[in-house]
């Protein structure tokens, strides 16, 4: 990206992360569950990034991963006592072997059908889990137990403490994914994203390459996943493996920039944004609005922004840092 | 049990008349303009609302407002390929799945805004009705569907075969460079291609109210069959679609019969999990890309 050329970036980054930390002191509680929410969709925007941004693998069916960790996270809590800190790690695992035989299986499919069967692995993963009444609650699913304020097995009295766990997680996917970036690993990954049959004939192993960057996106989205379910106190596989998951996360990614460090972050600021105001103007009583309006944005992105609207950003960034606080006025008009 | 096994099979292949309509669709847009059609199902689901109003406000049968839901939608097609389709032709994956996708979400939603989440039903005199030959039972709705979708099939076939415009079609999903070079005109070909696409998910939609209720949600199912039967069909391959669809009626219908009312939906992933894992090229033929 251009930013790097401009300015001092740490110093923003430094910035941005006061401000995270800061926000808690300010806000009410309604409005830090939307800040929840938007550092868990960015979050698991992250980890889908890694696999459909930077290797360009379009999976449609990372719900899988979700809810195969708030499902283990859950089942080791409420059968065996096992603190979800451990349960998400357990998770993270689980999801990390199911993306073996997936993998498997999709892999030597691309485009379209690698995101079909995607799609295909998470469903059929949904009516598995609604068959398995007796160890994992069938259709109905379970309310979490409530243990008050225990610390230790991730339950907290004050919203705030969920959203500093939701931040630190955020904040581990973007270094996860900077340090690849950065790494030979990020070379071969954009490598097998620009075109796999080059990569493959110049000597990257690009099934390897495919499976280790699945495997850590697997493991992320299920540390989401086991938080969603610590935080919502209730389970059930409709939700947790739910197509919307799959959606959101990539939606996010490819409107705030598929392939960039930030561009998940920015996709779910301004898509989580816009569903508060849809909300304050036409209540929750709609249904449809929400998605709607999401389809619309990335029909739009598609056609006019397909490298994402981070773009615009680092576009505004450079001119307000090379041109001063004089001409700094027209820029918002080019946005 | 003989006849419930033949019974099971005759449902099965009535409905898969319907899926075949729905998965000719994709693999004609697949085959010519080359991109996959998330939305194939929701055009569905807009022919069902078109033939549920005409039959609610004007007393319109559905099989008769077939004729108003196919040039509607053909000219739908048109608009989407020429607006939006033709716009990512040029570039890569993420745009060419995603755009389709987000139509398919946007006509979903819109759908949900617009006529919200009931059940809408059309009742016909025929609807009800069912003939016997022999120890079997042909619902009269089910039959006239899979008759249409059958004759439409071979329509599309003449259509193909015999007329300029359809060589010239044949022809470009062989070879789009070599096709351009012989003069013809590729953005006019796909228009056409994705218009007779869209007219046939029309079609089917209509042909599905009279025994089927129309919902956003309802062309999912479809879109999914239509999916595994173009795999399984290898893509881009017309009469390997329409064979695989018939097929995965059936196998549908033979799941609901003997595992389970519910395991319709995890007979089609698993079919097209396995279809993926040992046949990624279809059976018939070695088309792959």
């Amino acid at each position: 990206m251009t930013q790097s050329k401009v300015g001092r970036p740490w110093l923003w980054v430094a910035a941005l992360v006061a401000v995270a930390l800061a926000l808690p002191l300010i806000s009410s509680p309604f409005a830090l569950d939307i800040f929840i929410r938007v550092l868990l969709f960015a979050f698991i925007g992250v980890a889908w990034n890694l696999m459909g941004g930077y290797a360009k693998q379009l999976s449609l069916g990372h719900a899988a991963f979700f809810g195969l960790g708030a499902y283990t996270s859950t089942i080791l809590l409420i059968r065996f006592g096992i603190s979800p800190w451990i349960g998400m790690l357990a998770g993270g695992v689980v999801a990390m072997l199911a993306s073996l035989p997936i993998g498997a299986l999709c892999f030597r499919l691309r485009g379209p059908y690698f995101a079909i069967a995607t799609i295909a692995t998470a469903q059929v993963l949904m009516l598995l889990f609604l068959k398995f009444r007796d160890f994992a609650w069938g259709a109905e699913g379970t309310t979490l137990p409530n243990l008050g304020d225990a610390p230790l097995m991730m339950q907290f009295d004050s919203k705030s403490a969920y959203y500093y766990v939701a931040l630190a997680l955020l904040a581990l996917g973007l270094a996860i994914t900077y340090s690849i970036e950065h790494s030979w690993m990020g070379f071969y990954l954009v490598a097998v994203g620009e075109d796999e049959d080059a990569a493959e004939a110049v000597g990257v192993d690009t099934t390897k390459i495919k499976r280790h960057i699945y495997l850590i996106s697997a493991f992320l989205t299920a540390l989401a996943g086991t938080f969603y379910v610590e935080y919502i106190y209730f389970i059930d596989p409709n939700t947790v493996f739910s197509f919307n998951i799959s959606v959101e996360a990539a939606l996010v990614s490819i409107v705030g920039g598929i392939g960039t460090l930030w561009g998940p972050v920015v996709g779910t600021v301004l898509l989580e944004a816009t569903s508060a105001l849809l909300q304050s103007w036409f209540g929750s009583g709609h249904g449809g609005v929400q998605l709607t309006v999401y389809s619309l944005i990335l029909i739009a992105v598609i056609l006019w922004r397909p490298n994402g609207l981070i773009g615009l950003f680092s576009d505004l960034y450079e001119r307000l840092a090379l041109s001063g606080s004089s001409r700094a006025k027209e820029a918002p008009l080019d946005g | 049990m003989l006849a419930t096994l033949a019974q099971a099979v005759v449902n099965g292949l009535l409905i898969g008349g319907v899926y075949a309509l729905v998965s000719i669709g994709v693999t004609l847009i697949f085959g010519v303009v080359k991109i996959v059609n998330f939305a194939q199902g929701e055009f569905l689901m807009i022919g069902m609302y078109i033939s549920f109003f005409l039959a609610s406000s004007f007393g319109i049968d559905p099989l008769l407002s077939l004729l108003i839901s196919m040039p509607c939608l053909f000219a739908v097609g048109v608009l989407v390929q020429h607006f939006l389709i033709r716009r990512v032709l040029a570039l890569g994956d993420m745009p060419q799945i995603f755009l389709t996708f987000a139509l398919s979400l946007l006509l979903i939603n819109l759908a949900l805004l617009l006529f919200t989440a009931n059940y809408r039903t059309v009742q016909t005199p025929y609807s009800e009705l069912t003939i016997h030959i022999g120890p079997l039972y042909f619902a009269v709705a089910k039959l006239i569907a899979f008759a249409i979708a059958m004759l439409l099939s071979g329509l599309l076939w003449l259509f193909l075969h015999g007329t300029d415009l359809g060589k010239a079609m044949r022809a470009a999903a062989q070879n789009r460079e070599v096709a351009m070079l012989m003069g013809i005109n590729p953005d006019r070909v796909f228009c056409v291609a994705v218009g007779v696409a869209l007219a046939l998910a029309g079609a089917a939609g209509s042909l599905l109210m009279p025994f089927y209720p129309a919902y956003p949600l309802v062309g999912q199912i479809f879109v999914l069959m239509a999916f595994v039967a173009v795999v399984l069909g290898t893509l881009g391959n017309i009469t390997g679609a329409l064979i695989a669809s018939l097929m995965m009626g059936i196998a549908e219908s033979l799941g609901v019969q003997f595992v389970g009312a519910d395991s319709g939906l995890i007979v089609v992933f698993v079919m097209l999990l396995l279809t993926l894992a040992l046949r990624p090229n279809g059976l018939f033929g070695g088309w792959a890309r």
